[in-house]
């Protein structure tokens, strides 16, 4: 037996329990609520006087002192998460150009004394609100061809400029 | 079979938006049909069935409908300039709806392109040497 065969088996064979070790342990995909893909942490911050505010659907001034110290968008009301203790929604108000409609920006959690402030991650408002802004229910569409519409367009040019160089270096062998 | 194979070609694009499915997807299956054709016939044949300047026009043409697409959202957005968004469009009274039938143009257009192109890479690598030889003396002369 020749020696190449042989390593090209050993490599081959490490390349598949590779392949295996990493789709066992790939994560939960598609899981909207994991932590990872759902929200960002900013800050976190002492509980004490502000949770009381935030009963009552308040935003204290301390909490919009540390979002603005921070250089992050203002929020203009707060209100409960639907179902869950201690957690509130922001929401940061319409803005002309980037945001046309109001938009929940900031997640507020209470952990233990500490308050913890989370900012969504743009997935969040691409599940829940895409089929209301564009009116097409194929999730994977309406993100490749609106929301993305610069990078498919880039997509498309790649694959042109792949077409018009097989065509010049084997239709007409590189003569222009 | 390849009448059926483009049909389904054909519902994959125009289900882009409603369904599973899209312009890639369907443009890949309609260039297939071609390459099913030229294996199960020859390469003449299936020159004759999509010529060169044919298959060549629609490689660009989807390029230009994206484009133009986007560039016709500029017009309509009157001085905001918004490119491929595509609810400026007249198609229909409301914004939401008319992003949804800018989206079907615009995978009407990757399907073509993408048809297109997958054909004519096809096309060039399927050819054998001596057809090579006989084009450059014919071109020579």
């Amino acid at each position: 037996m020749t020696r190449l065969p042989v390593i090209a088996l050993i490599l081959i064979s490490f390349l598949c329990a590779l392949f295996f070790y990493v789709a066992e342990d790939i994560p939960v995909f598609c899981d909207p609520n994991s932590p990872s893909i759902k929200y960002v942490e900013l800050f976190s911050m002492n509980a004490e006087k502000v949770e009381d505010f935030l009963e009552k659907d308040v935003i204290p001034k301390s909490l919009i002192d540390q979002f603005l110290r921070r250089g992050f968008p203002r929020p203009s009301r707060v209100g409960k998460v639907d179902g869950r203790e201690g957690e509130w929604n922001a929401f940061i108000p319409k803005e002309e150009l980037h945001y046309s409609k109001e938009v929940k920006y900031y997640l507020i959690k209470k952990e233990e004394d500490q308050l913890k402030v989370f900012r969504y991650a743009f997935v969040v408002r691409w599940i829940e609100k895409g089929e209301e802004e564009t009116g097409v229910p194929n999730m994977v569409t309406h993100g490749l061809a609106d929301y993305r519409g610069f990078d498919t367009l880039g997509e498309i040019v790649v694959i042109f400029t792949a077409g018009v160089s097989v065509i010049l270096l084997l239709r007409r062998r590189g003569r222009l | 079979m390849i009448p059926f194979i483009q049909l389904f070609s054909l519902y994959v694009i125009i289900h882009g938006t409603s369904g599973p499915g899209g312009g890639f997807q369907g443009g890949v299956v309609f260039g297939a049909s071609f390459i099913l054709y030229i294996i199960a016939f020859n390469l003449i044949r299936g020159k004759k069935r999509l010529p060169e300047s044919v298959n060549t026009v629609f490689s660009s043409l989807g390029l230009y409908i994206y484009a133009g697409l986007g560039f016709l959202c500029i017009i309509f957005s009157f001085g905001v300039a918004q490119y491929l968004n595509y609810g400026f469009l007249p198609f229909t009274d409301h914004f939401e709806k008319n992003r949804a039938v800018g989206m079907d143009l615009v995978e009407i257009g990757i399907g073509i392109m993408v048809m297109g192109i997958i054909a004519s890479i096809f096309f060039d690598l399927a050819g054998t040497e001596e057809d090579r030889e006989e084009g450059e003396k014919k071109e020579s002369k």
